[in-house]
């Protein structure tokens, strides 16, 4: 009898113990970015924010059953090596058995890692690459695609919608300024296939907003320098220098401009230009170079400058455009709290009609699930380097915005 | 235009030669391929911004460190991992290629990937014949004509030059006539090695540091010493000259394909090496028997 | 019946008497049955992946080892055949199983053209103009974006198999058959004629050995056989992409082979082997993994520096040795010759070896 009393209350301790264990189930998360590098870094420290900010609620609701947030961290090495990138998403997938991915940054691995998870039917949230590729596979082959979205940023061409906003505000200032009619525009863009569209787009558009286009230079994406390019520019007397730069030939105009006392100021894409690196990588020369870019301290979103600063106050630096995986998180997070469950096809229904509220911009989806676009909700905003500073100039009509500064002619 | 290619061509021609020539050396004296050469100017462009904008020390006093630093650096790896396999070609050629790869994971793991600013050494610009020239950049000039004249110096009018040229000539014969080729080896890695250091202290300040920055030099360098004969440090010279000249033309008549002028200096190379496959002014080595 | 019978005793007579052929039938018995004991995908992958460089790295071998014309631009060939095999499946609609093929013909012209230009190139003059190469061919890429894809490079081709275990028996098999036949290629009379090439141009041309032709016909089939790899390589990874043309490709295959040691076909295939794996290995670990390329590079450098011919000479060398009189390799616990009866004595074994391998 006594022992019969024992083994009935193991069992049920056993039973406690195996309920409990099966509580303590996590939902995981593989945050997958070049974790050497500034992108990974970023990808990372939104991610922590995010599941840091989760777990302290208790976890997420699964249909009543609440589950706490773990991230693998991975990384993919896609800067120097593709098939490594493509190794990682099936690691991840296979080893640590990861419910979701996120992350991604180089065009040409994500594209590689978009078919392994679409494969494993995972769901990935892309942050980081910009290519329409990746949306378009999703409009031509939706039931195997479905399961990617891209979170962040706007896909390319969509970008161009931003840029020549913020060239129309740039110029009607030279206009006023200079007394100028028709301000000259040198097209700055480095070879590679995401600026083609960009640049034909420019070319045909800068006429009809009654700026000159005096010329195009197309520098390697790598180049060090760009004394030829500066130096031709200058002499064509542009007033702006249109810029689409992703690479380290970034830095490099910015510094060179600065060292020329180029009177034309620089807008456009420049990706380094939107690290907090960048000033110093120019030693301190580039004053007034402009950029398209995410995050400020702005009321772009209500969330916007409550998560800017606590991610200052966190990592001691301000978030680049790669931090946009805490949103991500927080679009599952909603998803799988509305659907009840973690089933991907349920969530992925959700998310196609979702309306999100992130810290980057408020996001809906469309059918290729690419953000849309909408000045104020996705487009990003406009910043300058004023004294060290990321001054941030655009939309006007956001709070915290501040004058664009041009240089002393 | 005109005067721009003159001026830009001249400028990165110098460049190019400090690391060409240094690269010369080493294979003509120790017939050694040193893939690591542009490896080491890394390392001294990184050394120099630690010294300069860690630690606050002067420009002099921080680029005289960090090339003295590398130098020394260059001869322990020499004795270490490039001695004991001296007769092993092969060997000897994927060391190099490991040393490079380490010293650009050791900066990778130190600094990070991204980019770091050098600042100028000189602010400022002159205007010479209509082109706006930084200072820095005649700093460069300078500096490369002043470790040319050097170099030009210690071979022809020094001993120590003079054992280097007559290993470089002849190997078995310079070691029966008693020179010591090791140690006439190490010298001369140390002063290819040098010439590599001065280069990354004087130029990293105009373009940017990164753990990879020293690809890019690395296949020019080497399309220019095959251009212009290996172990000819003159042919070394006038290659530099004319891939700089090369370059700065495709980029200054093609703007939109600026681009191209890395794949544009391979394809002159090439060509050369059709018409002359020993190089402009290179010696065909005798097979050894 | 007899056929088993036979079997067997080749088996017992050629294969296991020595141990390096026992330990290759042993790796290849293994790689066919991996999948039927240790079904995970992510090995598998893993292990796809490194019998597509095997391919590549025996392919570099028989070029720079036999023929002593040490190639820093393979990746060349590599790309050839990704694009080659890519462009054509995307285009035209092929099936990959024809397009791999054409991607390796295509590879071929490539191998010809460049074995055309550097036939009066020597030794280092070689090596640096051949890396010249890829480096145009990536210019070009960039030049024409609309052809090539740009720095995107050809994405959403079709796969060669469906399953994980399908695409790994396609990559396994092919590098079984294209190593097996590099290596009878570099065994004959053709290979005897590689070797000549390289240790003195001169005497074989004055033998009468047409060596243009030879030197050409090697990178031909060099280049055929890594065009193989790249065409595989991008319809497993489904993306063909510039990363196929990087200098730091061609870097790692030289890498490979002179690791695994040069002029043996199965050197570079072992360092594949054991390199790729061990940086994979490596890199799943979240602190280490970002060092792994620098543990790569001290490893081949501490090898390097104890092995300075290679991996696996130095291998052979501690578990064969080569008998005085008929120059034929025994297992080294041997006392006497298994075909002459000599008596093999470690004296006159380690006097061999400082004279020279065979």
């Amino acid at each position: 009898m006594l022992r019969t009393i024992i083994a009935a209350h193991l069992f049920a301790l056993a039973a406690l113990g195996f309920a409990l264990g099966a509580q303590a189930q996590t939902i995981k998360i593989a945050i997958l970015g070049p974790m050497s590098f500034v992108q990974g870094e970023h990808h990372w420290n939104g991610a922590e924010m995010a599941r840091d900010e989760i777990n302290k609620e208790g976890g997420i609701n699964v249909g009543g059953k609440r589950m706490r947030v773990e991230l693998v961290r991975a990384d993919t090495n896609e800067i120097q090596s593709v098939p490594d990138a493509t190794n990682a998403v099936e690691r991840v997938i296979t080893r640590d058995k990861v419910d979701f991915l996120i992350g991604g940054f180089r065009s040409e691995a994500v594209l590689a890692m978009q078919e392994v998870a679409m494969d494993y039917k995972k769901l990935f949230l892309g942050v980081g690459a910009a290519h329409s590729k990746l949306g378009l596979n999703v409009e031509q082959n939706y039931e195997r695609y479905k399961y990617w979205f891209r979170v962040a940023p706007t896909k390319d061409v969509d970008l161009a919608r931003t840029l020549f906003a913020v060239l129309g505000s740039i110029g009607q200032q030279i206009r006023t300024d200079l007394k100028t009619d028709t301000p000259k525009v040198a097209i700055l863009a480095e070879k590679a296939v995401w600026t083609e569209g960009l640049v034909a787009a420019a070319q045909k558009n800068l006429p009809a907003l009654k700026m000159e286009v005096v010329g195009l230079w197309q520098p390697s994406a790598v180049a060090t320098d760009v004394t030829a390019e500066l130096s031709a520019i200058d002499r064509s007397g542009a007033h702006i220098v249109f810029t689409m730069l992703s690479g380290p030939v970034g830095i490099s105009v910015g510094r060179q401009m600065g060292e020329r006392n180029m009177k034309a100021v620089a807008w456009g894409i420049n990706v380094e230009g939107q690290k907090e690196e960048f000033w110093q990588a120019a030693a301190g020369k580039a004053q007034f170079v402009s950029t398209l870019d995410t995050y400020a301290e702005v009321e772009y979103t209500p969330k916007t400058i409550a998560f800017v600063k606590a991610y200052q106050a966190r990592f001691k630096k301000a978030p680049t455009y790669t931090a946009a995986t805490y949103d991500a998180i927080m679009i599952l997070k909603d998803a799988i709290e509305k659907q009840g469950s973690t089933n991907a096809d349920k969530i992925v229904a959700h998310i196609e009609k979702i309306e999100h509220t992130g810290t980057g911009a408020i996001a809906t989806f469309d059918k290729r699930h690419d953000l849309v676009w909408a000045v104020g909700k996705t487009s990003g905003i406009a910043v300058q380097w004023q004294d060290g500073k990321k001054v941030p100039f655009w939309p006007p009509n956001v709070k915290g915005m501040q004058p664009f500064k041009m240089p002393a002619r | 235009m005109f005067q721009d290619i003159l001026v830009t061509g001249l400028v990165n021609g110098g460049v190019y030669a400090l690391l060409a020539i240094g690269f010369s050396l080493i294979f003509g004296v120790a017939r050694i391929v040193n893939i690591a050469h542009t490896a080491f100017y890394m390392l001294a462009a990184y050394c120099f911004y630690m010294l300069l904008v860690k630690t606050g020390l002067g420009f002099l006093l921080a680029g005289l460190i960090s090339v003295g630093a590398v130098t020394l650096l260059s001869v322990i790896c020499y004795r270490l991992v490039i001695e004991p396999v001296r007769e092993h070609e092969a060997a000897v050629l994927i060391a190099t290629i490991a040393l490079a790869l380490i010293f650009q994971e050791l900066m990778l793991y130190t600094f990070g990937g991204h980019f770091l600013g050098i600042p100028s050494t000189l602010e400022g610009a002159v205007r010479f014949l209509g082109v706006s020239i930084p200072y820095q950049r005649l700093l460069i000039l300078v500096v490369a004509g002043a470790m040319l004249v050097l170099v030009w110096f210690v071979l022809y009018r020094t001993r120590l030059g003079l054992a280097i040229r007559a290993t470089a000539n002849d190997l078995e014969v310079a070691n029966l006539m008693g020179m010591n080729v090791h140690r006439v080896a190490m010298a001369t890695v140390a002063i290819s090695v040098s010439l590599a250091a001065v280069a990354g202290v004087v130029v990293a300040p105009v373009f940017v540091v990164d753990p990879f920055m020293w690809l890019a030099p690395l296949v020019t360098m080497l399309a220019i010493v095959v251009l212009g004969g290996l172990g000819s440090l003159k042919g070394s010279l006038i290659g530099a000259l004319i891939i700089g000249y090369v370059e700065a033309i495709t980029v200054f008549a093609v703007p939109a394909g600026a681009y191209l002028k890395g794949a544009v200096a391979l394809l002159i190379m090439v060509i050369v090496l059709l018409a002359r496959p020993e190089g402009l002014f290179g010696i065909a080595f005798e097979e050894e028997r | 019946m007899y056929w088993l019978r036979r079997a067997w005793a080749e088996l017992r007579n050629e294969v296991f008497v020595l141990p390096s052929r026992t330990l290759v039938l042993l790796w290849v018995a293994a790689l066919v049955m991996l999948p039927f004991v240790y079904d995970d995908a992510y090995v598998l992958r893993i292990l796809t992946m490194t019998c597509i460089f095997a391919i590549f790295a025996a392919s570099w071998d028989l070029l720079a080892g036999y023929t002593g014309q040490v190639n820093f631009g393979h990746a060349l060939f590599f790309g050839a055949g990704a694009y080659t095999s890519g462009l054509l499946s995307l285009k035209l609609g092929l099936s990959p199983w024809l397009t791999v093929w054409a991607g390796a013909a295509v590879a071929l012209l490539f191998g010809f053209l460049v074995g055309y230009l550097c036939l009066r190139l020597r030794g280092s003059y070689l090596s640096l103009a051949t890396l010249a190469f890829p480096l145009i061919a990536l210019g070009l890429l960039f030049a024409f974006p609309d052809f090539s894809g740009g720095e995107l490079g050809i994405s959403g081709l079709r796969r060669l198999a469906l399953t994980p275990t399908g695409n790994y028996y396609v990559a396994a098999i092919s590098m079984l058959a294209i190593v097996f036949a590099l290596w009878l290629l570099a065994d004959s009379k053709f290979g005897i004629v590689l070797h000549a090439i390289r240790d003195d141009e001169v005497a074989a041309r004055a033998s009468g050995i047409n060596t243009p032709r030879y030197k050409m016909a090697v990178f031909a089939i060099a280049a055929a056989a890594a065009g193989f790899a790249g065409a595989l390589l991008a319809h497993y990874l489904r993306v063909a992409g510039p990363s196929t043309l990087e200098v730091a490709l061609s870097f790692q295959v030289v890498i490979w082979g002179i690791f695994g040691g040069v002029a043996t076909v199965y050197g570079p295939v072992a360092a594949v082997f054991l390199l790729y794996p061990l940086t994979e290995w490596l890199g799943s670990f979240p602190g280490v993994g970002e060092l792994r390329l620098l543990i790569f590079a001290v490893i081949v450098l501490l090898v390097l520096l104890f092995m300075p011919r290679g991996l696996t000479p130095w291998v052979r060398d501690k578990i064969e040795t080569q008998c005085p009189r008929c120059k034929q390799r025994n297992g080294a616990w041997k006392k006497i010759c298994r075909l002459c009866g000599a008596a093999l004595q470690t004296q006159v074994s380690r006097a061999q070896r400082l004279v020279g391998h065979q």
